[in-house]
């Protein structure tokens, strides 16, 4: 899934034309096409053009699978694609779905496919987590949207988009970007800023960039989400305590936005009447 | 069983994956804030940005086999949800008051040295909106009282 791009690397003979860099430039360039043609727009956007549009995404998509590093690990290869399928083709339907309503639904989707890639990377309390916090909160949003959405179809400006076309092509490339020095990231670097370990530091050892070796056993461990509790209640706890507060502070202040905001309506309203009646 | 050095060497392209799933998600939910004019679809844009950020940050933490990157996605939770509670009053209030969900419907807070949105060409009704199953007819149709229907509110 990560393209192994080496631009200026040497290239097998006979299909040198095949380089990651070209394989990478062609998933970004059918990507920005894709994403201009599914987004909702003027003019002609029939279900053609949708479908091509779609074509061009799983194209992108095949060439980003393509292009990517092997795991090793048969099962937990088919298991990560398989939930990063979920998440991304669903995130991709809720930024072009023309329905308010079924871009919700499209984002509860996409949010049980991050959660599984969080399974995936080791992380057992947030990815059950993301599923608890977010299906609340993803349902309140659709109630929000049912509430609010207007019976008579779709209006205009869920229709109509600002910018498909630079949008697209500055989504796409900042996604090739990212995704070339994703490519680049060699063991080395990506150990760079790894505080060294205390039995490293007591010896007097250099850290060697051995990533994951011993304590990512730890992180696996059976025991993963009371070390997690211990972790975030020991070092973190004065962090804790300050997000109690912003959630608290939050609340309260929602609260005062829609009750002044009530009374500001109705002493416009009263003046109004004020007004005319005089 | 696999020995820590295999571990080892299939953590590089299991962060490299995990990165660019959170890159992608990222860029999907950019390319929905900067378009979409819809109040609610923005906000969903911008949670689908803060689930990449997320993605990214347990990639990392599985790398170093350190618990700081998950403590930190669970702060990004905490922030998430504060957000969520105060944007959608906001959206409540905007809606309140124009009664649309458009974001255009505020651009008379624009710079003075910008032009006004103006929509030109506005795309019809696709001709292939869902269209619903019908039911067959299971009675006869009762008689309404079409005084009350006049006065009924819209919905």
């Amino acid at each position: 899934m990560t393209p192994n791009v080496l631009l200026f690397a040497e290239t097998p003979a006979g299909i040198d034309w095949l380089s990651p860099g070209v394989l990478l430039a062609a998933a970004v360039t059918s990507l920005a096409v894709s994403l201009w043609l599914l987004l909702p727009k003027a003019g002609r956007s029939g279900p053609w053009s949708r479908r091509m549009g779609g074509l061009l995404g799983l194209l992108a998509l095949g060439l980003f699978i393509v292009t990517g590093q092997r795991l090793g690990n048969l099962g937990e290869e088919a298991v990560l694609l398989t939930v990063s399928l979920v998440a991304v083709v669903s995130a991709a339907a809720t930024i072009t779905c023309r329905s308010p309503v079924y871009a919700a639904i499209w984002f509860a989707l996409c949010l049980a496919g991050v959660a599984g890639v969080l399974l995936v990377l080791g992380a057992q309390f947030l990815g059950v987590a993301t599923i608890v916090v977010y299906a609340g909160a993803i349902l309140v949003m659709f109630l929000f949207v049912l509430m609010l959405a207007q019976p008579s179809g779709l209006t205009t400006s869920d229709r109509i988009t600002n910018e498909p076309l630079l949008s697209a092509v500055a989504g796409a490339v900042l996604l090739g970007l990212l995704s070339l020095s994703i490519g680049r990231l060699s063991a080395e670097e990506a150990a760079c800023c790894r505080l060294p370990s205390k039995a490293a530091a007591l010896s007097g050892a250099a850290a060697t960039p051995t990533p994951a070796t011993a304590e990512g056993f730890d992180l696996l461990a059976a025991d993963q989400v009371a070390r997690l509790g211990g972790e975030l209640f020991g070092r973190h706890l004065v962090a804790v305590e300050a997000v109690g507060v912003l959630l608290l502070v939050a609340l309260i202040g929602a609260i005062a936005i829609v009750s002044h905001g009530l009374e500001g309506d109705q002493a416009e309203t009263s003046s109004l009447q004020e007004g005319r009646s005089t | 069983m696999m020995t820590p050095a295999l571990i080892a060497a299939a953590a590089l392209p299991l962060l490299q994956n995990g990165l660019v799933v959170g890159a992608i998600l990222f860029s999907l939910g950019l390319v929905g804030i900067l378009t979409r004019r819809n109040l609610i679809v923005m906000f969903l844009s911008a949670e689908l940005m803060l689930q990449g950020i997320s993605v990214s940050l347990v990639a990392w933490s599985r790398y170093h086999g350190d618990f700081g990157g998950q403590v930190l996605v669970i702060f990004v939770l905490s922030v998430a949800a504060c957000e969520a509670a105060v944007a959608l009053v906001f959206v409540l209030q905007a809606f309140t008051r124009t009664g649309r969900l458009d974001a255009a419907a505020w651009q008379s807070l624009r710079e003075d040295n910008l032009d006004r949105t103006v929509d030109r060409e506005i795309p019809a009704l696709d001709a292939s909106s869902p269209t619903f199953p019908r039911l067959t007819q299971a009675g006869n149709l009762p008689e309404t009282d079409e005084q009350a229907a006049l006065q009924r509110d819209h919905v």
